[in-house]
């Protein structure tokens, strides 16, 4: 026998017709995954070859006023992904305002994927809003914050240890413009993400020596996809007490690429914070909003 | 089967094993979730079950069971193993299990446990942690011991790779035994020692010897009988896996299809073995490209494959230094890679003779310039009649074609017509340089058994026999006088007898035939674009073959050929002067003059005519030439590596440096020369591989083929080439062949010195001083006094950038820089390697030849407060005073008669030296004087009567 010929080398073992993915033998986990943005980027990470465990609370909460994403949206989202070619796709079911659930769901993913690369902290609630700042009960005051601040740090803080062991890893805060300016009856969200960005930036530092990145990602305006099933603006147009369409106009107008944000456009940046190719990117805060804090 | 992406680069992934099974039947999801949460007790670990909507011999269902093949999973974060159910969509299902090496059943034994109740183990199987924590120091000491150079891996580089091959059965001997012997076998020869680690898991190994001088037989036996040991973290593992026993029972049918011993290589090189029961072995070379790049382990892989087959079918008396790693097809691809088969595009000059060369030039170009030398000129058709002119006075003194005939002359333009007119006879000219010493001459002259010698050298040795005759005499013989001419003479003849000191020995000469020159200009003509508009300098002595390359290179492709006066060959300064004034275009420097012209160009720009630098004679260290490269862009001016060799024809190899060498510090010299081709062998003349260091061989166009008078030892060094017809050199330079063919040069192979025991590579120490900042120049010598080993000592010697490295004017020694650079040195090279002392010179002194002339180097001062000199300073007499300031001014020592500007000084020196004198009260004179009282010992003398005459 000669020496082999150079081409016999490495098996290829992406599906057949397609290269490997930018996240290929990477899991990501995201919450708020049923739908709108967390369904936009858990297809995009799917598309990547990524291995996916997909979150979300599946139920109604008490004090918010608009259904939020259901067990069948996040099956349907599971369904989206392994279509888009993802690697394996396990769903779970939490409530990231239980740090059981929290701990159920990071267990889940380094069962079966033995690791944990990438977590997109996409859960959060836009309502209770629509009321001035002195006006907001303390009960809808600690449950916005529970939620999109508290929940985010549950999180990080379960896979911290993981991802501090592997020496890599990724996490993606998805905050607002909100978390960067204000906005005249939103106090309580506003806060929120204004402390996940914070977050956001003392998290980077903690975790820097491991290798690993905590970013924040700051859409602007998101238009309710049919697709992604997305609702967040019709709920803050109804807060706020305004037609959709009305309130869609406001935002095009002061967004200066004249458009409303689309989901795919969060996770075309949601998909570049996850990969290596951010590797020296963290702490910082990347924004989708067509321009509008640029005013 | 692996690819980057998969390989898990972190710990968990090498230790973990895994396995799947194709379950025939008894793929029952309920039962067997419920049976591992059993299994695995209070780790309760899940059974994942995975649809692929795809049958199960898809790719699909391929891609879906690769993936969790490859899958870790980590003691640290859960269980420690996991269960996947693969359920196809035809019906069919595999069960993988992987598990990590903490946990006390192998995947295996775990899937025969959930898929058959009767086989259930009475304890769980979690993990305990402190045997992760073990496993995982075990890792981290795999990762911290050095990959080796051979390995050709580049470190920094994640992800892994791995190349299938197959191994044939044959007789008894199991396949643990075979293939460890035949990677064994591999390994040693690679690494150049007997001694053979093979990790078989991540704390223990086997070892073993490949002695050369045991036979087949015993070899397989001493490996059979090898035991694991706790293991010293090898670079190489081998894992081999063994048929498993089909699983049946109720209910119940399974059998393996896959066994890993690990996902991701666990070794740096981790060969994988499957033992299926079949007549062939298949197998995987892992490797993680770190330590082992792709190409080394194709080659590793096609050298275990034929060691395999050879030790298997060898008969058990064969001596195992006989078994070959290489097949013939594979040394013949060695060989191509070496360069054997390429051969210049266009051969012009093809079988000419040197002197029927340069008189083409003067048929076809009569009246352009040939020669060039201090304003006169002499075009092609002067040069042709001259030469004629000095051959026909040869042959009347009796020259014959195949005589040879001394030629001791400096370089002048004579020199050069002299030379072609001693070509014109048909004798082969024995260059000598006047400035070497009468015993050499007269060693060289009774050598090579010269009856004439050419010379205007009254202190020539005189000997029996032997005439000289001067140059001047020979060009005003009568034509009339003239001895017939010659019939046709023969490309094959000798043109010219080169001697070479070597490191040990006599000098010997070179018999160079005319063919080599042309095969030499044939083979870089083109490439280098040389012609007629070209203007090149004859630097070098005529005695070192360098010259030949400048005087033969330009004369045969009709260039202009600048005879460097004497003076101009010494101050770089003035050097640079004459090459804008006569417009130079190709320029040969070896790297150490080269480094001189470098500090002069920063001064003032060396000219833009210069197209091409040739490097030869020496190692070059490319890291230098950035700053060159800075100021003259490789778009115009293209520097050209050369590795050579007087006995293969000057050069052998050529590199062009770009930024991307000088960068990266590239230790290559290129491809050989077309028509040109090398081989590395070990010390048995075996081929190795790309990466692995051996002896340089040479073959081809080039090799001279022969000592003069020194049948012996012609034999010894010009060997039978095993691929070509002719003989090959050997070259006693150690190098490696690169993966593209390339050669990287690493040194003569008996530049290795002993110091209290240690083997020490001077190279590398050299190359450890040039990685320090501000480092432009290195060396290193092993300094012994006779008969006091205890008293011997590295000492280097630098040549700092952006300063001379002389010391201060207080006379305060250069400390700050040199002892940087000690401390540099000792950053990265073991304590016995680190040199004692460390020296900046002005200017490393170099040979006639331009090369580093160690036995030039001073005596270090470093480390002696108090000098004897400087000791006597105060009562001294006025020379000790002297040389006392001398010491302080230079750094080191200095003797009554060196020469002041031999020692490196300069004008800022001269200066500094005055302010010295100053200070310490001694008499001061004019600074030209030091040009007319160039040492110690004049200059006190002509202070002395200075100070009588005041």
């Amino acid at each position: 026998m000669t020496a082999p010929a150079p081409t016999a080398h490495d098996v290829p073992t992406a599906p057949a017709g397609r290269p490997p993915g930018r996240l290929a033998g990477r899991t990501a986990l995201v919450t708020g995954a049923a739908r709108g943005i967390g369904r936009a980027c858990a297809v995009a990470y799917a598309r990547a070859g990524a291995d996916l465990l997909l979150t979300d609370i599946g139920r109604d909460l008490p004090g918010v006023p608009y259904p939020l994403g259901t067990a069948d949206q996040l099956a349907h989202t599971a369904l989206l992904c392994r279509e888009q070619g993802a690697g394996s796709v396990v769903t779970v079911p939490a409530d990231v305002r239980d740090t059981e659930d929290v701990r159920a769901v990071v267990d889940a993913a380094l069962d079966r994927f033995g690791r944990i690369d990438v977590l997109l902290n996409n859960a959060g609630i836009a309502a209770p809003s629509g009321k001035t700042v002195h006006d907001i009960t303390p009960d809808e005051w600690d449950l916005m914050l529970d939620v999109d601040v508290s929940g985010a740090w549950r999180m990080i803080r379960a896979v911290g240890g993981a991802m501090t062991r592997q020496r890599s890893g990724s996490i993606v805060n998805v905050a607002s413009t909100a978390g960067l300016v204000g906005y005249r009856h939103f106090a309580g969200y506003v806060t929120a993400k204004h402390a996940l960005v914070g977050l956001t930036k003392a998290a980077a530092l903690d975790l820097a020596p491991f290798g690993v990145r905590v970013n924040a990602l700051c859409p602007g305006s998101v238009r309710d996809d049919e697709a992604a099933e997305g609702r967040m603006l019709s709920e803050i147009a109804r807060s706020l007490d305004v037609p959709v369409e009305e309130h869609e106009q406001t935002f095009v107008a002061a967004q200066p690429m004249n458009r409303l944000i689309e989901p795919d456009d969060v996770a075309g940046a949601a998909l570049w914070l996850a990969s290596d190719e951010s590797r020296q990117v963290t702490g910082s805060t990347v924004t989708v909003d067509g321009g509008f804090t640029s005013r | 089967m692996t690819d980057d992406h998969l390989h898990d680069p972190s710990a968990a992934g090498r230790l973990c094993r895994a396995v799947a099974l194709r379950v025939h039947t008894g793929a029952d999801p309920e039962r067997l979730g419920r049976d591992l949460a059993l299994l695995t007790g209070t780790a309760g670990a899940r059974l994942w079950v995975e649809d692929v909507p795809d049958g199960a011999e898809s790719p699909a269902a391929a891609h879906a069971r690769e993936r969790e093949l490859t899958r870790p999973t980590d003691p640290a974060t859960g269980p420690g193993l996991r269960a996947v159910l693969l359920r196809y969509a035809d019906g069919g299902a595999d069960l993988v299990v992987v598990a990590h090496r903490a946990v006390p059943a192998d995947p295996y034994e775990l899937a025969r446990a959930l898929l058959d109740p009767a086989a259930r183990p009475t304890a769980p199987v979690t993990a305990p942690h402190d045997a992760a924590g073990r496993l995982g120091e075990q890792v981290a000491r795999l990762d911290r011991s050095p990959a080796p150079d051979w390995g050709l891996g580049e470190p920094g580089t994640a992800g892994a790779g791995g190349r299938p091959f197959t191994l044939p059965v044959h007789g008894e001997a199991p396949a643990a035994v075979t293939a460890a012997a035949a990677l064994g076998l591999v390994l040693a020869r690679c690494t150049g020692g007997p001694d053979v680690e093979l990790g078989t898991g991540p704390g223990h190994s086997l070892t073993f010897t490949a002695d050369a001088t045991l036979t087949v037989g015993e070899y397989l036996e001493r490996v059979r009988r090898a035991e694991p040991v706790p293991s010293r973290a090898p670079a190489a593992g081998l894992y081999v896996t063994e048929p498993a026993e089909v699983l049946t029972g109720e209910g119940l049918k399974a059998e393996v299809i896959e066994d890993r011993p690990f996902l991701a290589p666990l070794h740096p090189l981790s060969v994988h073995v499957t033992d299926d029961g079949s007549t062939v072995l298949s197998g995987v070379c892992h490797h993680r490209r770190s330590a082992f790049g792709d190409s080394a382990v194709e080659w590793l892989t096609g050298m275990l494959v034929t060691a395999h087959r050879a030790l298997v079918t060898a008969r058990p008396d064969t001596p195992l230094a006989d078994v070959p790693l290489l097949d013939d097809d594979q040394r013949r691809r060695l060989a191509v890679l070496g360069g054997l088969g390429r051969t210049p595009a266009a051969p012009e000059a093809a079988g000419e003779r040197i002197e029927q060369t340069v008189r083409s030039w003067a048929e076809r170009t009569p009246d352009a310039t040939a020669l060039t030398f201090e304003g006169t000129e002499l075009t092609y058709r002067q040069l042709d009649e001259r030469a004629e002119r000095i051959a026909g006075a040869l042959r009347a003194l009796g020259v014959a074609p195949a005589d040879r005939v001394g030629v001791c002359l400096d370089r002048t333009a004579d020199l050069v017509v002299i030379l072609l007119g001693v070509l014109k006879t048909g004798a082969a000219y024995v260059p000598m340089d006047p400035a070497y010493p009468a015993d050499r001459l007269a060693y060289m002259t009774e050598d090579a058994e010269l009856s004439l010698v050419v010379t205007e050298s009254d202190a020539f040795p005189a000997a029996e026999g032997v005439r000289t005759v001067h140059p001047g005499s020979l060009a005003a013989a009568d034509p009339d006088r003239e001895a017939p001419e010659p019939g046709p003479l023969s490309a094959d003849a000798a043109a010219y007898v080169i001697y070479t000191s070597g490191s040990t020995g006599r000098p010997k000469g070179v018999v160079v035939p005319h063919r080599n020159v042309a095969a030499l200009m044939d083979a870089t003509r083109a490439d280098f674009g040389l012609g007629g508009r070209d203007v090149w300098t004859l630097f070098h002595s005529s005695a070192f073959d360098f010259s030949v390359w400048e005087i033969w290179g330009c004369l045969t492709t009709g260039g202009r050929l600048v005879v460097v006066p004497y003076w101009a060959s010494r101050d770089p300064e003035r050097f640079a002067r004459l090459l804008g004034e006569e417009r130079v275009t190709v320029l040969s420097q070896t790297p150490s003059a080269f480094a001189q012209l470098m500090e002069a160009d920063r001064a003032e720009p060396v000219t833009d005519s210069v197209r091409l630098v040739v490097f030869g004679g020496e190692p070059l260290d490319t890291r230098p030439l950035l700053s060159w490269l800075d100021r003259h862009p490789a778009s115009r001016c293209r520097l050209v590596n050369m590795f050579g060799i007087t006995e293969t024809t000057v050069h052998v190899t050529a590199q062009t440096v770009t930024r991307s060498e000088a960068l990266t510090g590239s230790r290559s010299v290129g491809h050989p020369l077309p028509g040109w081709h090398l081989y590395v062998l070990d010390p048995e003349g075996r081929e190795l591989p790309p990466g692995v260091a051996g002896e340089i061989h040479v073959g081809g166009a080039g090799v001279a083929g022969q000592y003069l008078n020194r049948p012996e030892l012609t034999a010894q060094r010009f060997v039978p080439d095993p691929h070509a017809p002719g003989p090959m050199y050997r070259s006693g330079d150690r190098g490696r062949l690169l993966p593209d063919g390339r050669l990287e040069h690493l040194g003569r192979l008996d530049n290795q010195v002993k110091l209290r025991g240690f083997r020490i590579e001077l190279d590398e120490i050299r190359a450890r001083l040039l990685d320090a900042p501000g480092v432009a120049a290195a060396a290193v010598v092993l300094r012994q006094k006779p008969g006091d080993a205890a008293g011997a000592r590295l000492d280097a010697y630098v040549v700092l950038r952006g300063g001379d490295g002389a010391p201060g004017p207080d006379g305060t020694a250069p400390a700050a820089g040199t002892e940087e650079v000690r401390r540099h040195a000792a950053r990265f090279l073991p304590e016995h390697m680190v040199p004692s002392t460390v020296t900046a010179l002005p200017a490393l002194p170099l040979t006639p030849n331009g090369k580093i002339d160690t036995s030039r180097l001073p005596e270090p001062l470093a480390g002696v407060r108090t000098t004897p000199a400087a000791a006597d300073e105060e009562a001294g007499d006025l020379e000790t005073r002297l040389r006392g300031v001398w010491e302080k001014v230079f750094g080191f020592r200095v003797g009554p008669d060196d020469d002041f500007f031999t020692l490196g000084g300069n004008s800022l020196l001269a200066v500094r030296l005055l302010a010295a004198l100053r200070e310490a009260a001694m008499p001061v004179f004019p600074l030209p004087q030091l040009y007319l009282h160039r040492t110690v010992r004049t200059l006190a003398a002509h202070l002395a009567g200075a100070e009588a005459r005041a």
